[in-house]
C-alpha cells in the first residue's frame, strides 16, 4: 500500500501542512486503501486494484480550492511581516547611526552594517510582492 | 456516461441524502453512487473531499471516527439539523426546476 501513501503524498506535495490537511491526508488515504481491498475482493490483483483506485481518484483541483477559500480568510501576513521589517531596521540603522556619529565622529562607518541590514526589509518586500 | 456538469450542481444534494439516509464514509458514498445508478454516473473521489470540505464547513453534516477497517479508523459523517432543513429545500427547489425543464422539453422524442 506503499504506492497509495505516495500518491497521497505526490497530490498534496503543494498544499500547505497544517492539522486540517493532515486529517484530510489520512481520510483519503485510508478510503482509497479500503477501494483496494475491496477491489482485490472481486478479484483484481494488488497491482490492478491499486492502479485502479488512483486513476479513479481524480484530480484534487476542488478539493485545493475548498481548503484554498479558508486561507484567504487568515490575516495576510506578509504586509505586517514588511511593516515591522521597515521599522525594525530603520530603528536600528538609526542606532549605529547614533553610536558612530558619538564616539567616532571622524570615520564614518555606519553605512556597512546599514547595507547588511537592509537586506531584511528587501527580502520582506519581495515576499510581500509575490503574495500580492 | 452522461455529461456530468448539471449533476455536479447537485452534488451536495445527492451527498446529502445519502448521509441522511444512514451515516456514510468516503468510499462507501462512491460505491453507492455507481451502484444506484448502475454506474452511469461515477463521482470522482476527489470531488467527493471538496464536498464533505464544503458541507461540513456550512455545518450541514459533521464527522465522527469509527469502526477500524483495514489498516486505520473510518471518518463517518452524519447530518445535522441545519443539513436536513437544507435537504428539503434542496428536494423542494429540485422539483420545481423539474417541473420548468420539462415544459420546454416534453414532447421531443
Amino acid at each position: 500500500m506503499k504506492k497509495i501513501n505516495d500518491h497521497v503524498e505526490e497530490l498534496f506535495k503543494d498544499v500547505s501542512y497544517s492539522e486540517e490537511t493532515e486529517a484530510i491526508k489520512l481520510e483519503i488515504t485510508q478510503n482509497l486503501e479500503e477501494k483496494v481491498w475491496d477491489l482485490m475482493e472481486q478479484g483484481k490483483s494488488e497491482e490492478d486494484a491499486i492502479n485502479k483506485a488512483i486513476v479513479d481518484f481524480g484530480d484534487i483541483g476542488d478539493l485545493k480550492q475548498e481548503l484554498g477559500n479558508k486561507k484567504t480568510d487568515k490575516k495576510d501576513l506578509t504586509k505586517l511581516n514588511l511593516g515591522f521589517s521597515i521599522w525594525g531596521s530603520l530603528l536600528i540603522i538609526c542606532l549605529f547611526i547614533f553610536i558612530n556619529f558619538y564616539y567616532t565622529p571622524h570615520t564614518i562607518w555606519f553605512v556597512y552594517p546599514t547595507f547588511c541590514v537592509l537586506w531584511w526589509p528587501l527580502s520582506m518586500y519581495f515576499y510581500w510582492l509575490r503574495k500580492n | 456516461m452522461i455529461r456530468s456538469d448539471i449533476i455536479r450542481g447537485h452534488l451536495d444534494s445527492i451527498i446529502l441524502k445519502l448521509i441522511f439516509e444512514q451515516d456514510q464514509y468516503g468510499y462507501e458514498i462512491s460505491k453507492q453512487i455507481s451502484e444506484r445508478t448502475n454506474d452511469r454516473f461515477q463521482i470522482k473521489e476527489a470531488t467527493l473531499y471538496a464536498v464533505f470540505q464544503r458541507l461540513e464547513k456550512k455545518e450541514l453534516i459533521e464527522s465522527y471516527l469509527g469502526s477500524i477497517s483495514h489498516g486505520g479508523k473510518r471518518k463517518y459523517y452524519r447530518i445535522t439539523t441545519l443539513g436536513k432543513a437544507f435537504l428539503r429545500e434542496a428536494a423542494e427547489e429540485w422539483k420545481e426546476t423539474k417541473e420548468i425543464i420539462d415544459l420546454f422539453m416534453e414532447g421531443l422524442d
